[in-house]
C-alpha cells in the first residue's frame, strides 16, 4: 500500500504521521518540492482537503486531512497497534490526551505564535490571557506526569506522538528553559519523548528555544520594545529560503 | 438463574460529571442514544463549585466539564468521551463501515474541533477582520464539502456529524444569525438536518437560531445572556454561555457610506478583470487601460509605507504579514485594488504597496477596521506628477529591480 504525505517539512502535524508510522512499519512518501503558499493552492490540493491546509493524507481510498485524524489513520491500519493500548479504557485514556494536547495546549501555542509568525495581530492583553491558559494547560499535564513516563500505559503510545509533536513546536519556538522549568515533569517527558529512536529518526535533534518568537507586526504603543534581531533557531530555515520569489512560507 | 442476570445494567451504568445545557456534554449523550449506551447525569452539579473539588480535579486535573466517569475511571475531553461512548457498542455504525470512513470521521471530528469550535468560542477578538475571516474560511470549506453530502461521511449520521453539530449549536443558538450563515447554504440545511434528527432532539431539544448578535457586555455584568436562557430552559448556570460572553462581539453594521457616493464611470470589477486577464504587452493593455478607465471624481490612489521595516527580517513571517493584511482588507473588496511588495534580495525587507480605493479619501471603515492601516504611512498620488504615475505604473506591473532592488514578492488584492 502506498501512502502519500503532502506537506512542507520540517512541519510539526506531519511529524506526527510520519512518528506513527516509524512505530507501525508503515512506509509514507512525503511529496517532493512540496511549496507552501503553491502547491497547497492548487485544485488538485483543494480537492483533497477544502480548506487547503498540510498536511493531506493520500492513501488508496482517497485523502484524509487533520494531522491527528491522519495519525490515527496510520496507526491503525496495523492490527492490534500498541500505539492505542491494551483497552478500551486505555484507548479511551489515549484519546483523551490526544485531544487535551489539541485544545489545551497547542490551541493555546498556536494563539501566542499567530501574531509572532505573522498570522494575527499582536495584542499584550490577549497574550497574557493566552499564555495562562496555556499554563493551566501546562500545569494539568504536570499533575498527570508526576508519576508517569508516558501519558497512558507504561510505552509509548499515539498519545505520546501527537503531545511531544505540540510540545516540540512549543519548546523549539517559544517556550524557553525558564518558562517550562516551573513544569519538571513536562520537560522530563518532553526529552525522554523526542530521544525515542522512532523520534529522533524524525525529528532529529531538538534544542530548546532560548528566546520568545519576536513579534512579526509591532504597533507603536501596545508592547514592550525587545530585540527584533531574527533569532538563532530560526536560521537555519532561513538560509534554504534564499531562493527569490518565494510564495509566504510557515514552519509549522 | 438466568445468564444475563449477573449484569445489570445498573453496575455499568456511566456518569456524566457536567451541568446542563452544555454542548461538550450532548456529544457524549446524543452519542449514547445511538448507540444504546445508559448515561446518568450527576444530580445538582455546580459549574464553578463541583468542578473544583479534589474529587473532579481527581478525575480531570484541568477541572474543565464534562467528565464520564466509567467502571473502569474517568474519561475526560468530550470528543475522547464520545469516542469511548461510541466504542461501547460493538461494531458501532457511528464509526463507519470501513477504515477510510473511520478516518474521514475523525477528520471531520478534528476539522470540527480546530476550524469551527475556536472561532465560534471566540468570536471576533478586539482586533477585527481575523477571527470571522477564519470563521468563514472554515465554514466555506463545510460548505462545498457538504454541496453533495446530507451527512460528512457516509448516508448516515456518524459520530463526526455529533460532534460537528454540537459545535455548529453554540453558533447558531448565540451569534451566527441568519444574515450570516445564508451565506453557507449547506452548512444550514446540514445543521437544520441533523438537529431535528430523533437522538438529537431528545438531547438538545428545539433550536432556535440567534436574531441578533448580543451586544457587547460590560465586563463587570457576568450573567447568562437571557437568551441562552430561554432556548434550554434547565437549571444550572451555562459555563460556555459565561465563556462566550467575556468575549467581545460586533454591532451590527449600519450600510457602507461608498455605497452613497455618486456613481463613478470607472468600473471597479472591470479593472480588476482587465488586471487579471492581461498577460503579455502588460504595460499597452492593462496599464494603458488603468488609465482609460481611472475616474479621479470616484477614486484615489495611494501609496503606503510600511513603518517598521527594520523589523522584516525574516522572509516568511514578512511575507505572513502581508498576507495577514490582505486578509483583513477582505472587508474592502468591492472598494479597493491593492498591490504589495516585499522589496529586497535579503533581510531587512521592504514592505511598500499600492492602493487604489472607492472615494476621495481613504475610507473611515477600513481605517477603523483593519488594524494594519496604522502599520502603513499613507500618501496621495498626485497623478498630475509623471514620475509618481509612472510609479504607480511599476507597482501594477512588478517591474523588477523595483527602486533598484529585487523583489522578493508582489502580491495582489483584487
Amino acid at each position: 500500500m502506498a501512502f502519500v504525505l503532502h506537506t512542507g517539512l520540517p512541519n510539526k502535524n506531519a511529524f506526527k504521521a510520519l512518528i506513527a508510522a516509524a512505530y507501525s512499519g508503515v512506509e509514507i512518501e512525503v511529496v517532493k518540492n512540496f511549496q507552501m503558499g503553491v502547491s497547497n493552492k492548487t485544485p488538485e490540493f483543494i480537492k483533497m482537503n477544502p480548506i487547503g491546509k498540510v498536511p493531506v493524507l493520500e492513501t488508496p481510498d482517497g485523502p484524509v486531512f487533520e494531522s491527528n485524524a491522519i495519525a490515527r489513520y496510520v496507526t491503525r491500519v496495523k492490527a492490534d497497534n500498541p500505539l492505542y493500548g491494551s483497552s478500551l479504557i486505555e484507548y479511551a485514556q489515549i484519546e483523551q490526551w490526544i485531544d487535551f494536547s489539541t485544545t489545551e495546549i497547542d490551541a493555546n501555542l498556536r494563539r501566542w505564535l499567530g501574531p509572532r509568525l505573522g498570522f494575527e495581530p499582536y495584542n499584550a492583553q490577549t497574550e497574557d490571557v493566552i499564555i495562562g491558559s496555556l499554563k493551566r494547560g501546562l500545569d494539568a499535564l504536570n499533575i498527570h506526569l508526576a508519576s508517569r513516563t508516558y501519558l497512558v500505559g507504561d510505552t509509548v503510545t499515539l498519545a505520546d506522538i501527537v503531545m511531544g509533536c505540540n510540545l516540540y513546536w512549543g519548546f523549539t519556538r517559544s517556550m524557553t528553559k525558564s518558562f517550562t522549568s516551573e513544569f519538571p515533569h513536562v520537560e522530563r517527558y518532553f526529552w525522554t519523548i523526542v530521544n525515542q529512536p522512532n523520534f529522533l529518526k524524525i525529528l532529529g535533534d531538538v534544542k530548546q528555544a532560548e528566546s520568545v518568537l519576536p513579534i512579526a507586526s509591532k504597533k507603536p504603543t501596545a508592547q514592550p520594545k525587545e530585540s527584533s534581531k531574527p533569532k538563532e533557531i530560526l536560521k537555519p530555515k532561513e538560509a534554504k529560503k534564499k531562493k527569490l520569489r518565494k510564495k509566504s512560507q510557515s514552519p509549522r | 438463574m438466568a445468564w444475563w442476570w449477573r449484569w445489570p445494567t445498573q453496575l455499568v451504568m456511566e456518569v456524566l460529571h457536567s451541568s446542563l445545557p452544555n454542548k461538550n456534554a450532548f456529544k457524549a449523550l446524543i452519542a449514547a442514544e445511538y448507540s444504546g449506551v445508559k448515561i446518568e447525569v450527576v444530580k445538582g452539579f455546580q459549574f464553578g463549585v463541583s468542578n473544583k473539588e479534589p474529587n473532579f480535579i481527581k478525575m480531570n486535573p484541568i477541572g474543565k466539564i464534562p467528565v464520564l466517569e466509567t467502571p473502569d475511571g474517568p474519561v475526560f475531553e468530550s470528543n475522547s468521551i464520545a469516542r469511548y461512548v461510541s466504542r461501547l457498542m460493538a461494531d458501532n455504525p457511528l464509526h463507519g463501515s470501513s477504515l477510510i470512513e473511520y478516518a474521514q470521521i475523525e477528520q471531520w471530528m478534528d476539522f470540527a474541533t480546530t476550524e469551527i469550535d475556536p472561532y465560534i468560542g471566540r468570536w471576533l477578538y478586539p482586533r477585527m477582520g481575523f477571527f470571522p475571516y477564519n470563521a468563514q474560511r472554515a465554514l466555506s470549506a463545510l460548505n462545498a464539502h457538504l454541496a453533495t453530502k446530507t451527512f460528512l461521511v457516509g448516508h448516515r449520521v456518524t459520530l463526526a456529524d455529533i460532534v460537528m453539530g454540537c459545535n455548529l449549536y453554540y453558533g447558531f443558538i448565540w451569534i451566527m444569525t441568519r444574515n450570516f450563515t445564508s451565506e453557507f447554504p449547506h452548512v444550514e440545511r446540514y445543521f437544520w438536518t441533523v438537529v431535528n434528527q430523533p437522538n438529537f432532539r431528545k438531547v438538545i431539544g428545539d433550536v432556535k437560531q440567534a436574531d441578533l448578535i448580543p451586544p457587547i457586555p460590560s465586563k463587570k455584568a457576568a450573567v447568562q445572556p437571557k437568551e441562552a436562557k430561554k432556548e434550554a430552559s434547565k437549571e444550572e448556570p451555562k459555563p460556555k454561555a459565561v465563556e462566550v460572553e467575556e468575549e467581545e462581539v460586533p454591532k451590527p453594521k449600519p450600510k457602507n457610506p461608498l455605497d452613497l457616493l455618486s456613481p463613478s464611470k470607472m468600473i471597479l470589477d472591470e479593472w480588476k478583470r482587465l488586471y487579471s486577464n492581461t498577460k503579455t504587452n502588460f504595460r499597452e493593455v492593462a496599464i494603458k487601460g488603468f488609465w482609460d478607465m481611472y475616474d479621479p471624481e470616484g477614486y484615489s490612489l495611494w501609496f503606503c509605507n510600511y513603518k517598521y521595516n527594520d523589523e522584516n527580517t525574516v522572509s516568511f513571517v514578512t511575507l505572513n504579514k502581508v498576507s495577514g493584511f490582505l486578509q483583513r482588507m477582505d472587508l474592502a473588496r468591492k472598494y479597493a485594488f491593492g498591490k504589495m511588495l516585499v522589496i529586497g534580495s535579503e533581510p531587512p525587507y521592504k514592505v511598500k504597496g499600492l492602493w487604489l480605493f472607492r472615494g476621495k479619501e481613504i475610507p473611515g471603515f477600513v481605517i477603523d477596521e483593519c488594524y494594519d492601516m496604522e502599520l502603513y504611512q499613507w500618501s496621495k498620488v498626485d497623478i498630475t506628477d509623471e514620475a509618481q504615475k509612472e510609479r504607480v505604473n511599476a507597482m501594477i506591473e512588478d517591474q523588477e529591480p523595483f527602486e533598484g532592488e529585487a523583489l522578493l514578492d508582489a502580491k495582489c488584492f483584487k
